[in-house]
């Protein structure tokens, strides 16, 4: 369905950008996006083994604006980039679950300076993936092997951690994804636990949203989360390739499994370039396409758009909120 | 049995049907008891399996991978790191047997496809077996069945089931591959979505009634409107077929053989064993477990210790999961993948549908050198766990029998490293060198390390032995 009618929210497909390449237009494996302004997009592929790392910078309309950063271990650069925040000046931070650093670019990508030690004393990494900024600046990290949540200065310096490994509520089991709301609530994708929780800046828990005992609504691998301006949850339900939607107080409403039926532009190119391509796509039914497959990281946008970034088709999928949608009468 | 011959046997056993085991993993085996550990290998789903779920979540790139390279790390990584050593082995013997090569057929998704089937029915019956690779969109594609339609008959793959997957040649007639042939009409691949722009998709086996010649055929004696499956039905019950398997698991888990394309004039190595394993097939209906359960308790086996040369998949996987370096996750699996191939084994792309030639095939003197030099780099790197492993084992070994002599300082670096047996003239060659090393001593640090240093040398000589290369 191009237009999915739910609780009363409406959320309309609109178009997809990117596709599978090793460098320049389109994206490799990608784990991790970050809206910055301008309708700049910066996407973070992880690539494989020795090839493909990069972070791309394009915009909604398609436009390829550069990237930077690539596979090693020196100054500047990633072996495992996991994950991609922007400070409140615009520079990129960038974990890296290999090296267990965060670094830090200026806007266009120039290498400022990174931070990060290996361990599980506080302060330190094992498998840093999901980072996100809130009000204050402060940068908090998912220390996903070390199964916590720790907060940092955009120096590095430690301030606070919460959680613990476990399957209780509030425990983490190799958690992933972040993000902080407006009020500085932190929503942790607790991959192991199939569960996204909702903690207080004080690392209280507030709600978990993992359905109901029927499986209604149910996580497999949660990968990414993200919060609209009603409070709307939006969960990149990665094992089990959808976006599940919840209310702000947990309720199931919906889900999203991918409505990319036209390529986007980068891939139209491709496809009209070789000939035997377009013939063969016209022998086959071409719905696995569309469908999401290892949706990893969602953003909301200022104007409520929801944004996914599918890892195995290397692209990204916009959907519209719908404020003013009149239904169309049943009978048509 | 004396302990250190337990120790002895086990390491043999975990060779073959396996990719090796440390010291410690040896002892915690023994205790179990040798048939103990036998069943257990023979049940690896009582095992972990490898979680894909985090292997995906931190290889993404390795999910639909598009390269050979990449599809390659992806089984390497489960060779060195599985619970379940002997299903990742019968894929590796089930992939020589089934050769199916990304030369051809040009999608290493689907090849690694088709070592999941061999991993989920290696150790079932043949029948289902043999009716799976057929279905497998990489073999149809392979074997070029999706040409093949009633009224234009394609006996590639007919044939190569015959004489290279069951019976053997001699033990069927050119007839007998037509109507095989025939009978695997219609067999095909539904078309799929072409290669990017958005990643890989998977070939689906599709079955096409309209290309399906369903008249009446005679097959081996049997008449019937045969499709494949009765096919398969027929050949899994021929002796010929008992016999045809268990001299190629023979090969693999027992002794080098001549290469299967001269079987029909090269009589086995030992008939008796292949016998007992033919009727091991026979009793069960085919069932692998059984056959392999008699194999590995087999008088002929367990007196078959260095009786074949490592393939260089079994010797990397061996070497590294002994050196404890690509334990867990870590890049760099690829490298693995193609040093393998450098060695002359390009998994999921072999030579041909007969498969690699092994045993003394797998050496020539530029590959000697390198399996040589990629062994001893490994053992001569003291900061591998693995290796430090060893290195303390022998220390302590030493320390406590209170005897430092090149002889005693030898035999404990064979003992760290499973028990390793060697010739005469090997073991004096390695003393001869210890006995250049000059005492060993540990009383400063920079004692300490130069010990580390000398006994890691005594490693790579040993890596560098006939025996070392053997399995």
């Amino acid at each position: 369905m191009l237009t999915t009618v739910a609780a009363g929210r409406v959320y309309d497909y609109s178009y997809c950008i990117g596709m599978y390449s090793q460098a320049g237009w389109g994206f490799w494996a990608p784990q991790d996006f970050v809206l910055g302004s301008n309708g700049r997009m910066y996407v973070l592929s992880r690539g494989v083994e020795q090839l493909g790392q990069r972070v791309t910078k394009i915009n909604f309309d398609h436009e390829f604006q550069g990237q930077f950063g690539s596979v090693g271990e020196e100054d500047g650069r990633f072996v495992w980039p996991r994950s991609i925040d922007l400070d409140r000046t615009g520079r990129v931070f960038v974990s890296d679950e290999y090296l267990n650093r965060v670094t830090i670019y200026s806007e266009e990508g120039s290498y400022r300076y990174h931070w990060g030690r290996s361990g599980s004393g506080d302060g330190q990494l094992n498998g840093p993936s999901g980072i996100a900024f809130d009000s204050r600046g402060t940068v908090w990290v998912v220390d996903s092997l070390n199964h916590r949540v720790q907060s940092f200065s955009q120096i590095g310096e430690f301030q606070s951690k919460f959680g613990k490994r476990g399957g209780g509520d509030g425990d983490l089991e190799m958690p992933w994804g972040i993000c902080i709301d407006r009020q500085d609530n932190i929503y942790v994708a607790d991959w192991g636990n199939n569960r996204v929780q909702k903690f207080a800046p004080t690392g209280e828990l507030l709600v978990k949203f993992e359905g109901s005992s029927t499986g209604v609504g149910s996580l497999k691998g949660p990968s990414g989360v993200a919060v609209d301006s009603d409070g709307d949850v939006y969960v990149t339900d990665w094992g089990n390739h959808r976006v599940q939607i919840y209310a702000a107080d947990g309720q199931y409403i919906t889900a999203l499994v991918g409505d990319a039926q036209e390529p986007s532009p980068w891939a139209q190119t491709y496809i009209d370039a070789n000939p035997d391509i377009i013939k063969a796509r016209r022998r086959t039914d071409l719905e696995p396409e569309w469908r999401f497959r290892r949706p990893v990281a969602v953003n909301v946008d200022a104007d409520d758009r929801i944004i996914v970034l599918e890892s195995y088709h290397h692209r990204l999928q916009i959907y519209n909120k719908l404020k003013d949608y009149e239904e169309p009468s049943i009978n048509l | 049995m004396p302990h250190q011959e337990n120790i002895r046997l086990m390491a043999h056993l975990m060779r073959r049907a396996g990719f090796g085991d440390t010291r410690e993993e040896l002892e915690e085996r023994v205790s179990k008891g040798y048939e103990a550990v036998v069943e257990e290998l023979l049940y690896p789903e009582r095992q972990p399996a490898i979680d894909d779920e985090l292997l995906y979540r931190v290889f993404p790139g390795y999910e639909g991978a598009g390269a050979p390279a990449i599809n390659q790390a992806n089984w390497v990584f489960r060779m060195i790191n599985t619970k379940r050593p002997l299903e990742e082995k019968m894929a590796l013997f089930w992939h020589q047997l089934f050769a199916t090569s990304n030369s051809k057929v040009d999608n290493p998704l689907e090849l690694t496809r088709q070592i999941a089937i061999f991993r989920e029915y290696g150790l079932g019956t043949y029948r289902d077996l043999l009716v799976e690779v057929a279905k497998s969109p990489a073999m149809i594609f392979w074997l070029d069945n999706q040409g093949n339609r009633d009224g234009a008959i394609n006996e590639n793959w007919g044939r190569e089931l015959l004489e290279l997957f069951s019976l053997g040649v001699g033990n069927y007639s050119e007839d007998d591959i037509r109507e095989a042939a025939r009978a695997f009409t219609g067999w095909t691949i539904a078309p799929k979505i072409p290669r990017n722009p958005y990643g890989r998709f998977p070939w689906l086996f599709d079955y096409k009634p309209e290309d399906h010649d369903d008249r009446e055929k005679t097959f081996l004696g049997y008449t019937g409107n045969f499709n494949g499956e009765d096919i398969v039905d027929i050949i899994a019950d021929q002796p010929a077929t008992a016999r045809f398997l268990a001299r190629h698991l023979y090969r693999f888990f027992v002794a080098d053989e001549p290469h299967v394309a001269s079987w029909n004039i090269t009589p086995p190595v030992d008939p008796e064993a292949i016998e007992l394993l033919a009727d091991a097939y026979n009793e069960s209906r085919g069932d692998i477990r059984s056959i392999l359960r008699a194999l590995f308790n087999s008088e002929f086996f367990k007196n078959a210790r260095f009786a074949r040369v490592k393939s260089p998949a079994e010797l990397i996987v061996g070497t590294v999961r002994m050196a404890g370096n690509y334990e867990g996750f870590k890049p760099g699996f690829n490298n693995l993948a193609l040093e393998c191939g450098w060695q002359g084994q390009e998994l999921l792309n072999p030579p041909s549908v007969e498969g690699w030639h092994t045993g003394s095939e797998w050496i020539d003197p530029g590959v000697l050198m390198r399996r040589v030099n990629f062994a001893a780099r490994i053992f001569g790197d003291i900061s591998l766990p693995g290796v430090q492993a060893i290195v303390k084992r022998v220390l302590v070994n030493v320390h406590m029998h209170g005897d430092s002599s090149p002889r005693a300082i030898v035999e404990a670096c064979l003992d760290a490293m499973g028990l390793l047996e060697v010739n005469e003239a090997t073991h004096s060659e390695l003393i001869a060198h210890a006995e250049k090393c000059g005492d060993l001593a540990w009383s400063t640090h920079e004692e300490f390390r130069a010990t580390m240093h000398n006994v890691s040398k005594i490693l790579t000589l040993i890596a560098a032995s006939r025996e070392y290369q053997f399995a």
